[in-house]
């Protein structure tokens, strides 16, 4: 079980990446926004389908939820804001490289502490070593694209 | 110094893992399907109010775009359900470093190649490298 998940989550990242791309090319056509706005609704859209047949919660029980959940779709909107600020700035690398080591350090956090209820899982030194990694590989890639940039230029 | 800039896009990052730990939750109360729909329809609405606002772009393009432009609610939604179903068993901090590791190689393949749409940009010893690093980082944590 744990390992399926664990494919389906890089899928989800090979996903993540696909999204970026097509987004990329559909908002230099049709902005920003307007390529947001797609994504979402026709997102919801599909769901809508989806849920209808294959839903087992309930989606009335969203009333019963307490707010601080509900309060998520802030954080979704907030990240493509940040992002949409950040990118045309220092460009879409520096942008994406931040914005993992921030997903990672959080995860990490929030794992340790157990916040939002979820699963506790403690901080060690096999995860300390993974983020020393992870920094280091973001630093190999910000460099191989400086190069390329080089020799573009 | 543009200082401020990482640290927005640094917060972008810890705004979608914090998204994901509380879907995570929702989703044991009201159903993980019922928790990703949640997200695109309520944010349908908070974008909308925000397009009529600022919308300085052409939504008509989506008519005369390539189809597959048109992919990115789908990738979007089979994304955020698959981490609804993955944080409760793996916790964040596992699930984001393979997201990571799949993003990563994946943007890799999509720029050496120039698909859909992008600049090519060949794969060098670093960015393998990068990609064997994040690998054993997954390892390890798992």
């Amino acid at each position: 079980m744990t390992i399926l998940l664990l494919v389906a989550a890089l899928i989800g990242g090979i996903l993540l990446s696909a999204q970026s791309s097509v987004n990329g090319s559909f908002s230099k056509e049709a902005g920003t926004f307007e390529s947001t706005f797609l994504t979402f609704m026709t997102g919801a859209m599909f769901l809508l389908i989806v849920v209808l047949f294959f839903g087992k919660g309930d989606v009335a029980a969203i009333l019963d939820a307490p707010k601080w959940q509900l309060s998520a779709v802030w954080f979704g909107v907030g990240f493509l804001f940040l992002t949409i600020l950040a990118v045309p700035k220092i460009g879409v690398i520096a942008t994406n490289i931040s914005t993992v080591v921030g997903q990672l350090g959080a995860g990490i956090v929030i794992d340790h502490f157990g916040f939002f209820g979820g699963a506790q899982i403690s901080f060690d030194w096999q995860r300390g070593l993974a983020i020393v990694l992870m920094l280091f590989a973001l630093r190999l890639i910000y460099v191989a694209n400086k190069k390329t940039n080089k020799s573009r230029a | 110094m543009k200082i401020w800039v990482y640290v927005m896009a640094l917060l972008a990052g810890i705004a979608l893992s914090i998204e994901g730990a509380i879907y995570g939750v929702l989703g044991l109360s009201i159903g993980k399907l019922e928790s990703s729909f949640y997200n695109f329809a309520i944010g349908t609405v908070i974008i909308g109010v925000i397009l009529l606002f600022f919308g300085k772009g052409k939504l008509s393009y989506t008519k005369k775009a390539p189809k597959w432009q048109l992919s990115g609610g789908i990738l979007g939604v089979i994304y955020l359900t698959i981490l609804v179903y993955g944080i409760p068993y793996l916790g964040v901090g596992l699930t984001m470093i393979s997201v990571i590791v799949g993003q990563m190689a994946m943007s890799m393949v999509i720029e050496h190649k120039g698909w859909l749409g992008s600049a090519k940009s060949t794969v060098s010893k670093e960015k393998i490298l990068a990609v064997i690093l994040m690998s054993v980082a997954l390892l390890l944590v798992f």
